[in-house]
């Protein structure tokens, strides 16, 4: 691991665990009777942490995460727009020892509290409305308008084919109910029903092996593990069970118990005397 | 064994653990076995409340011992029963606890097990908390790259936000979980996904954010070219230009039925509300950049 790394890493900690910093609490808690100030703090904060998400969302490579990323930053402007009218009923509030201009001050920034939570770029907002953003290709729902037409022209000849055939078969069906045709033609409804479902469970299979693979790969190294543990531990008691047993070992026990006896005996002797 | 013994048991665990002038350390080994034997007579005898009580004891002596994997085990059972007393702040603490001690025995998947099982404990009681729990439990897997675990996760935190309604919540859950089948590779679980996000937001009436969602959704192209995305499109025009037939036909279509089951209820539904003001909206909007070009 990098220094780099290190140093964003404890940053984040830091970031963390802000809320027990005891004197980072006294700096906000100044605010503490004002209840207007202490919403309008929170709101801020929640507005820039909003932005850093779309400045991060507009700058990951990954597309999935930037549309993960987008709709958390949608979710938060809703949510910070159904805070502005409360801001404004505490706004007009007097609190003592506020002048009259800062109380004006206020109104202002809660006015203009919904322009900026608007700005913020939530990966669709048709940024260049005035500045003649016609040929940018900044504003979504322009080129939703164009790719969709694109994607029309190419799926409409085959809609083409397709309402011909449709109408084939309603005309068909006004004609005769029961001909063949129609009956194969339910036929084959039913049957690619069914193939539907059958792609879909296949799909699900796929996924959930391919959930089991790693877990697989994990009771392998286990078991193996395990396995050649046991084999260390035989073999140990193997020879430990063969030694006890071996008939080297068993003389000197007996030679060495006689010598002991030999000199109790010799002690016993001595001290009788 | 006697409902007595248990007390017994208890008394002296406590008096084992207990400081005081003739004991200067606490003897946490035997007071632990003590512990545990006691929570397993009381839940014998069914006093949930006594072997609630016993079994945290035990947990906190198993952390004494420095051995966390027990002392979570413990707490597990301690939260189940209290979750048998209806007790649920405390089963919500249990189960972090014990997710907590897993962590620091190095086994994330034990850990976002027990916040799982909290969360579903929580479901009925205390959904926002079984939302926080489940939200948890999704980032641990992910940090340590075993998205797939997290899927049954994202199924039933959606759930869960559907049935109280919050639809842009269960909207941006159901992009987070497209997010994890990206990361994981696991294409149809995406598509089923952005599909499932785009019908939660049509049937929250809020014809913007599905087209949003489409348009951010159609940058991938896994998406863009499967059946999902295809039926997203349809439903999206068929919305646009006020055909409610269509709509009802493409519920019916056996690519939905092949969503999750609280999905296909909301699309069975649709569409809700007046889907010709959406009409004449759109053709408004469409109007206006022409205007300008006119200018320019």
């Amino acid at each position: 691991m990098s220094v780099i790394d290190i140093l964003t890493r404890v940053d984040a900690i830091c970031k963390k665990y802000d809320k027990y910093d005891v004197e980072k609490q006294k700096d906000l808690n100044v605010a503490g009777d004002d209840a207007f100030a202490r919403l309008y703090a929170a709101v801020e904060a929640d507005l820039e942490s909003a932005l850093q998400k779309a400045e991060s969302a507009s700058k990951e490579k990954n597309k999935a995460s930037a549309v993960a990323m987008n709709a958390e930053v949608r979710r938060t402007k809703a949510r910070l727009l159904e805070e502005v009218p409360k801001l404004q009923r505490l706004a007009v509030k007097k609190v003592k020892g506020l002048s009259g201009e800062e109380l004006a001050a206020r109104n202002d920034l809660v006015l203009a509290l919904p322009d900026r939570i608007q700005a913020i770029p939530d990966g669709s907002a048709p940024a260049a409305k005035q500045s003649g953003g016609w040929a940018a290709s900044a504003s979504r729902t322009e080129i939703k308008f164009d790719s969709d037409g694109r994607f029309d022209d190419e799926y409409f000849q085959q809609t083409e084919e397709s309402s011909g055939f449709r109408q084939e078969f309603e005309m068909r069906k006004i004609k005769q109910a029961t001909s063949l045709t129609f009956l194969q033609d339910q036929g084959l409804d039913m049957i690619s029903e069914g193939l539907d479902t059958l792609k879909n469970m296949a799909s699900d299979m796929n996924e959930e092996l391919d959930r089991q693979v790693p877990l697989m790969d994990e009771i392998d190294t286990k078991v193996d593990k395990a396995a050649s543990d046991l084999k260390n531990t035989n073999v140990r008691l193997k020879d430990t069970v063969n030694q006890l047993r071996s008939s080297r070992n068993f003389c000197i026990d007996i030679i060495l118990l006689c010598i002991i006896l030999g000199i109790a005996a010799y002690l016993y002797n001595v001290l009788k005397k | 064994m006697a409902s007595s013994d248990p007390n017994k048991l208890m008394a002296k665990a406590d008096k084992l653990t207990k400081l005081s002038l003739t004991r200067w350390s606490a003897d946490w080994k035997s007071a632990t076995q003590l512990y545990e034997q006691a929570a397993i007579g009381y839940r014998v005898a069914k006093n949930h409340e006594k072997a609630k009580i016993a079994f945290e004891k035990a947990s906190k002596g198993q952390e004494m011992l420095s051995s966390p994997w027990d002392a979570a085990k413990h707490m597990e059972s301690a939260a189940a029963l209290a979750k048998e007393l209806g007790n649920w702040t405390e089963v919500a603490d249990f189960y972090k606890r014990a997710s907590e001690l897993y962590m620091v025995c190095g086994r994330p998947q034990p850990a976002s097990d027990a916040l799982a099982k909290g969360a579903r404990a929580l479901e009925d009681a205390v959904p926002d908390e079984a939302i926080q729990l489940y939200t948890d439990a999704c980032s641990i897997l992910e940090e340590d790259d075993k998205e797939q675990m997290a899927f049954d996760l994202y199924r039933a935190a959606t759930c869960i936000y559907i049935k109280l309604e919050k639809y842009t919540d269960a909207a941006t859950f159901l992009l987070r979980w497209g997010l994890a089948a990206d990361k994981c590779s696991a294409t149809n679980s995406q598509c089923k996904a952005y599909l499932s996000a785009i019908i939660v937001y049509l049937y929250a009436h809020d014809f913007k954010q599905a087209e949003k969602c489409y348009n951010d959704c159609s940058q991938i192209d896994v998406f863009l070219r499967n059946d999902h995305g295809r039926c997203a499109s349809k439903l999206l025009s068929a919305y646009s230009e006020g055909d409610i037939e269509e709509i009802k036909r493409l519920g019916q279509s056996s690519i939905i039925s092949n969503l999750d089951h609280v999905i296909i209820r909301l699309a069975r539904k649709l569409p809700t509300g007046e889907v010709s003001a959406l009409k004449t909206e759109a053709a408004e909007e469409h109007e206006e950049p022409l205007d300008e070009n006119d200018l320019t």
